[in-house]
């Protein structure tokens, strides 16, 4: 069967779990570089302890209180408490951005609510007692800030924040204390990782060159020099650090700044590899092609750095096989959780990696190959 | 004696103290146990900054946040700097000005800029902020005996707030 273009494997799991429609696979602004962009306001309500000093019962009531506040909020919100889901389930919302990691492990009483199209989300004690997050495909800080800020300002309406003039919203770490505001922009920079010809080791200059301008602007960049994040298909996060002293509409035109910068960079390079090698990009995304069509196990790091280069293939247009759409819902239907809750049943490493290929060519419609 | 981690043979070097129905229980684990546990930690980063103001290390005497602990949680100034939580939000006054100096570190600023719940702007840190750099800039004009620069500088100064110049540089002790 073919999911590529389905807005998800699962409008409405088994066992009641709602899940929200996949709106990665969607294409925004500036989508040849930006995959999405994200926005979140750390909030604490006052009268609560914070997490860390909860007293007996108090978790239990400060989430009875605020999922019927979300909901009369955001009456066309669904609620999901953590405990009541699965595990696997509970990875399944971690992979579709709904919730943190901290957020899936936890003990506490706690929780998730969603707006049906994903693109707005909140967690209920999470490190702080909301943590209210907005998304969109593509870079679109306007789309998240209006939205993130809307709510916001609705739930404040409702209910006492924790805030002043002097320290502004009070946080439960002091490196979110003020705006409580983290935006951060995911970007796909295959040409600038893509190291020059015969190069296999050496620095990455364009991307040290990214990192030093993003300190300066007070933003960082995760997945650059992690081995980890190397391997995952060359994906990269730029986002603010300062919440104090520094506005949010400064934060947000830093941010722009920088990811236009970045974005220019990318293209240029890419234009660059076209001009100097074309034969080299050419081998790298078919190369990517005949492994993702014939495979028989695919890890989900395999897969999703073979993905990126079809993604860059597809948004060079010197690929025609598949389109970006596909690719991305790929990219997060491929996870493990999803797999298994496709699978209805845990399922071993080995197994994970099996149905991932299979899905892969029967997305890729090279089933009987 | 190096205390040992409560489930394993390792050293200990998360100490916990819970109230949990009107008794204290306390507990000690290794990194990896704690994280094992789900008990927040500080990142690397954060804790390096924690450490770096462990009470009585500035110049200044930090005492009263050295031994304050807030009466409404509990959380103690030492117990924060080793878990980089707060206990509520009354601790933002409790912990008073070894909190302010290390939001400085982290932000480089420790006055809010943005939106209010009601809907006002509160601006102090942004302008707080730039009267810092123009002064940081004038010192090192001064410096480099750029006259016509500092003189520039030292009006652009005047400007963002007049009358109160020396206002800026005491903010921090609140």
């Amino acid at each position: 069967m073919s999911f590529g273009d389905q807005a998800s494997l699962f409008p409405d799991g088994p066992n009641g779990l709602h899940l929200p429609e996949l709106w990665l696979q969607q294409e925004g602004p500036e989508a040849d570089v930006v995959v999405s962009t994200r926005m979140r306001l750390a909030r604490n309500v006052e009268g609560f302890h914070f997490k860390s000093r909860f007293k007996e019962g108090e978790s239990e009531r400060l989430e009875a209180y605020l999922r019927e506040v979300l909901l009369e909020a955001e009456p066309r919100f669904r609620y999901h408490s953590m405990p009541a889901l699965s595990s696997t389930e509970r990875e399944v919302m971690f992979e579709r951005h709904l919730v943190s990691r901290e957020h899936v492990g936890d003990e506490q009483p706690r929780g998730v609510a969603f707006a049906p199209d994903g693109r707005t989300s909140v967690m209920v004690n999470e490190e702080d007692h909301l943590r209210i997050q907005a998304f969109a495909p593509g870079f679109d800080l306007e789309s998240v800030d209006q939205r993130v800020n809307a709510l916001d300002d609705d739930v404040a309406g409702r209910v006492r924040y924790c805030f002043d003039a002097r320290f502004g919203y009070r946080t439960s770490c002091p490196t979110n204390t003020g705006t409580g505001l983290r935006t951060s922009v995911m970007m796909h920079l295959p040409a600038l990782a893509l190291r020059p010809a015969g190069n296999t080791k050496g620095r990455d200059r364009d991307l040290v060159r990214m990192r030093n301008a993003a300190e300066e602007l007070g933003l960082t960049v995760r997945g650059l020099f992690g081995e980890s994040s190397r391997a995952e298909g060359d994906f990269f996060q730029i986002s603010n650090q300062v919440t104090l002293g520094r506005s949010p509409a400064q934060t947000l035109q830093d941010v722009r700044e920088l990811v236009k910068l970045v974005v220019e960079w990318e293209r240029s390079n890419r234009e660059a590899h076209l001009r100097d090698d074309p034969g080299r990009l050419d081998d790298h995304v078919w190369r990517a092609w005949g492994l993702l069509t014939h495979a028989r196990r695919l890890s989900s790091s395999e897969a999703l750095s073979h993905l990126s280069a079809l993604r860059l293939g597809a948004q060079l247009d010197i690929f025609h096989e598949v389109r970006t759409p596909v690719i991305q819902s790929l990219m997060v239907n491929l996870r493990p959780a999803h797999l298994q809750l496709r699978a209805e049943r845990e399922l071993e490493p080995d197994e994970r990696d099996e149905l991932r290929a299979r899905l892969i060519r029967d997305a890729l419609g090279s089933s009987t190959r | 004696m190096v205390q040992s981690c409560d489930r394993c043979e390792s050293p200990a070097t998360v100490h916990l103290t819970e109230i949990r129905n009107g008794e204290k229980a306390e507990s000690h684990l290794c990194e990896e146990c704690a994280r094992a546990l789900h008990v927040p930690q500080p990142s690397k980063e954060l804790q390096k900054l924690l450490e770096s103001f462990s009470p009585g290390s500035g110049k200044q005497s930090s005492k009263p946040s050295a031994t304050a602990t807030c009466p409404d949680c509990g959380m103690s100034y030492a117990e924060f700097r080793q878990t980089g939580r707060f206990g509520c939000a009354k601790d933002y006054e409790i912990f008073g000005a070894d909190l302010v100096k290390l939001l400085e570190k982290i932000h480089r600023s420790s006055t809010y800029t943005g939106k209010s719940p009601s809907g006002d702007r509160v601006e102090q840190g942004e302008l707080i902020d730039a009267m810092r750099r123009a002064r940081r800039r004038l010192e090192s004009a001064i410096e480099a005996e750029d006259y016509e620069e500092a003189a520039r500088l030292r009006d652009e100064i005047r400007r963002m707030n007049p009358g109160a110049e020396g206002d800026a540089s005491q903010e921090g002790g609140a």
